[in-house]
């Protein structure tokens, strides 16, 4: 098997780390060798947080190298550009076209930037791409707090996952609390379908 | 996670004592153990500090039990002084000091490098490179500290103790309960004649472990080809692997496991007959002087580290990092895979920063608006180590100072000497007993007319919301006696009291503008929970969060909430100002601040508009 290389980016609280365990997890559970890096504290707190996932055979470090990113899962616009140094052209681009606006605009500190604008460099450097409005699906779902798990299931939708679809379901049930677990299987599967509707309204 | 794992080793190895002063990246470890201690039959605490925390975990390895202390590097700088003159008592039942080291600065304030101090106090050390060893070496660090009667430091970084790997766990030892400490006064009474007989001790010892150094599997060649040499150790060793496969270099990998004592003898059988060997560590060139002064006898070899500028004394590395060091020290060309094609840095330069904030609802930031209004902005603020250092942000911009825990108080005592300026020193309310008594009493003693605000918020939230004294829940979980902040700081001699609801903007205020015209030192305890806490609770109880919304037809769109607060539940959208229900605590405090009062709390449900 080819090693899988996923970065998660998006803001603190957004559920980037529980995403990240989900699929580590799966990938455990499937018998590959995982590694998964986190960022807790101080840099957490509603910023911006990245968080790597590599499976494979053997892996070493827990970190992506520049560039090596098999797929970058963006749980929000400005934060998937903040970390597009990790992929290339042949990276599969998963986002959330919901924009959180930083602070930082809000005060008119720094410059706006919309959702279109970012759609527009997207399509122009990627080829393989799911774009999703993720806060749509999330409230369909029931909340606007699983739209990390939308995204997950529009990810699972692209078959690019070296995983088996029930296992990340299955992951999802060992990691999320029973009070909350059926929105966010819910979630998940309107996450596929939306994931695999994106996909084939492209080709 | 390499916390998780290590959490497990100690209790694979019969830990019975365990504690720790929170701090990033080392909390979940003790985090881990605390929520099985009770029925473990371990027991944690979260001690004031972390040389009390050494300091109990030695007093009952003293006794014969096996103990854990973990805290973050800058931790280490707090209890070494107990540890130094314990490597000279020695222990008896295993006592393992983790060390979580901060290379990067992810949630640190420096990101010095904590091998020096298994230098500086000469105790064994060790470094995994992922979680199985993380979990492995910590039970043998227990056997080897009780088999020499040394502390043992295990020294982990961010990459290291916050990565998820897979973990083969180990079966659980028989633990000992209970013990006695048996006197020995020339061992542990350390006056200048016992202690000088003890370091000699200590150096016999260490010889002793050094030859375990020489021979142990920590220290392993890894791969035996080629003409290139590395040698490395902990994370560095991943990023070395992987560069080598990148670059498809035949070359040889020696990784050290035990940092201190240092293998001398197996480096300089590694590296004889290498052309060419590269040092690979982070931050400062500890192995790299090390492995110098091995090959120092052998002539000719070149070694590639810190000295020669081959990579930056400074930061984390990467596999990017090391690949394109070696890349460019050994003239090989960087696989096309290995480049972005895409212009990532031109795109970067057009984004608006997101740095870390305040939470929706945080007290810290009322308190801070209450400041700004009360003092008119003209204060010094000496802030500390906490969530309340992100105060700096716009628009608050409270912090002018921080360097370490307590130290804004100290400083504020320094200051307020020279300078009419009023002077206010920031401490949470762990960092309150953790650090900022002594500062205090500092300030009655000699009169320094500092304004001292606590900002206790029933939580050391910014590490994972840890109990400590003014909460009185213990490490096991259960409630014990609180230690009352304002009976301290009355206790500390500090005559001008007061205590508020940092909600209550006009109390607030009110307090602060006494508490500025005080001739002598004054404290105002800003008292609220932690808005996560508090909504999490509420959740859990299943209370309902009542959150504020904006009345758009009185609201002038002046903007005053968001420039005055930069709460991240209000937003503006298509041009209108709306406050986000999902994520308002119902805190009030923009209610209070709107000058036309055109934020009021969402009566029901229907209202939200979600």
């Amino acid at each position: 098997m080819k090693e899988c290389n996923i970065v998660i980016a998006g803001v603190g609280g957004q559920g980037v780390l529980l995403t990240a365990e989900i699929l580590g997890n799966s990938a455990l559970i499937e018998g590959y060798d995982v590694r998964v890096s986190e960022i807790h504290g101080m840099a957490q707190r509603g910023g911006s947080v990245v968080c790597d996932v590599r499976i494979g055979k053997r892996v070493y470090a827990p970190t992506i190298p520049d560039g090596m990113a098999d797929i970058m899962l963006g749980l929000e616009p400005i934060e998937t550009l903040r970390y597009l140094r990790f992929t290339s052209s042949k990276t599969l681009i998963i986002m959330n076209t919901r924009l959180v606006k930083p602070s930082s605009v809000l005060m008119g500190i720094a410059k706006d930037l919309s959702s279109h604008d970012i759609i527009q460099i997207i399509n122009r450097y990627y080829n393989n791409t799911v774009l999703i409005d993720a806060m749509d699906i999330a409230i369909k779902a029931g909340s606007p707090i699983v739209q990390n798990i939308v995204m997950l299931g529009a990810l699972a939708s692209t078959n690019h996952l070296p995983m088996n679809i029930n296992t990340l379901k299955e992951s999802i049930k060992q990691l999320v609390s029973p009070k909350y677990l059926e929105l966010n299987i819910r979630a998940f599967e309107l996450g596929v379908k939306a994931g695999k509707a994106n996909l084939s309204s492209r080709h | 996670m390499g916390n998780e794992a290590i959490a497990r080793g100690a209790i694979e190895a019969g830990v019975k004592v365990v504690t720790t002063y929170p701090g990033t990246p080392s909390s979940e470890i003790a985090d881990n153990l605390s929520h099985v201690a009770k029925d473990a039959g371990i027991y944690m605490e979260y001690s004031t500090n972390e040389i009390v925390a050494v300091e109990v975990a030695a007093g009952a390895s003293l006794c014969g039990v096996r103990s854990l202390s973990c805290m973050k590097h800058v931790g280490l700088n707090v209890a070494s002084d107990a540890l130094i003159t314990l490597a000279y008592t020695g222990v008896r039942g295993g006592f393992v000091i983790v060390s979580a080291d901060d290379p990067g600065c992810w949630s640190s304030q420096n990101e010095q490098d904590n091998r020096y101090y298994a230098l500086l106090a000469n105790l064994p050390c060790l470094e995994p490179s992922n979680s199985q060893e993380a979990k492995d070496w910590i039970v043998y660090a227990f056997d080897l500290s009780e088999k020499f009667e040394l502390p043992i430091l295990f020294r982990t970084t961010t990459r290291i103790s916050h990565a998820l790997a897979p973990v083969k766990l180990g079966s659980i030892r028989e633990r000992i309960d209970r013990g006695e400490f048996i006197p020995e006064v020339k061992r542990f009474v350390m006056v200048p004649d016992f202690a000088r007989v003890r370091h000699v001790a200590l150096i016999n010892k260490m010889e002793s472990v050094k030859e375990i150094s020489e021979n142990s599997s920590f220290n392993k060649i890894i791969r035996d080809e080629g003409k290139i040499g590395f040698v490395t150790s902990g994370a560095s060793f991943n990023y070395t692997m992987e560069a080598i496969d990148i670059l498809g270099i035949e070359a040889s990998v020696l990784k050290i496991g035990m940092i201190h004592p240092f293998p001398e003898q197996l480096v300089k059988d590694f590296i004889k007959g290498f052309e060419e060997v590269f040092v690979v560590e982070e931050l400062e060139p500890y192995i790299e002087n090390a492995v110098r002064s091995s090959a120092s006898s052998l002539g000719s070899v070149k070694i590639n580290g810190k000295l020669n500028n081959f990579l930056p004394r400074n930061g984390e590395l990467s596999t990017s990092i090391v690949t394109r060091a070696l890349a460019k020290s050994l003239g090989r060309p960087l696989p096309r895979n290995f480049i972005s094609d895409i212009p990532f840095e031109e795109i970067q330069k057009s984004l608006p920063p997101r740095p870390p904030i305040l939470c929706p609802g945080c007290p810290h930031r009322a308190t801070f608006y209450a400041m700004k209004k009360a003092m008119k902005d003209i204060q010094i603020n000496c802030t500390d180590i906490g969530c309340y250092a992100l105060g700096i942000q716009a628009p608050l911009k409270i912090g002018d100072l921080l360097i370490c825990m307590g130290a804004s108080v100290g400083a504020a005592c320094g200051i307020s000497k020279v300078q009419e300026r009023p002077v206010v020193a920031i401490v949470g309310d762990s960092t309150f007993f953790h650090a900022s008594i002594p500062g205090l009493i500092n300030a009655v003693y000699n009169n320094h007319r500092i304004i001292l605000i606590v900002l206790d918020n029933y939580a050391t939230a910014m590490t994972g919301f840890q109990p400590h004294p003014g909460t009185g829940i213990t490490g096991i979980g259960t409630q014990g006696k609180r230690v009352i902040i304002e009976e301290v700081v009355k206790g500390c001699g500090v005559e001008h009291i007061e205590v508020v609801d940092p909600y209550n903007v006009k109390q607030t205020c009110d307090a602060l503008k006494r508490a500025i015209e005080y001739s002598g030192p004054s404290v105002v305890v800003a008292r609220q929970k932690c808005s996560l806490l508090a909504t999490q609770e509420k959740r859990r109880q299943g209370l309902k969060i009542i959150p504020y919304r904006v009345i758009e037809d009185r609201c002038t769109k002046c903007l005053a909430c968001i420039k005055a607060l930069g709460c991240p539940a209000i937003n503006i959208f298509n041009g209108t100002v709306l406050i986000d229900a999902n994520i308002c605590t119902g805190c009030s405090v923009c209610a209070q601040v709107c000058p036309y009062k055109a934020i009021e709390i969402s009566r029901d449900e229907a209202d939200e508009g979600m």
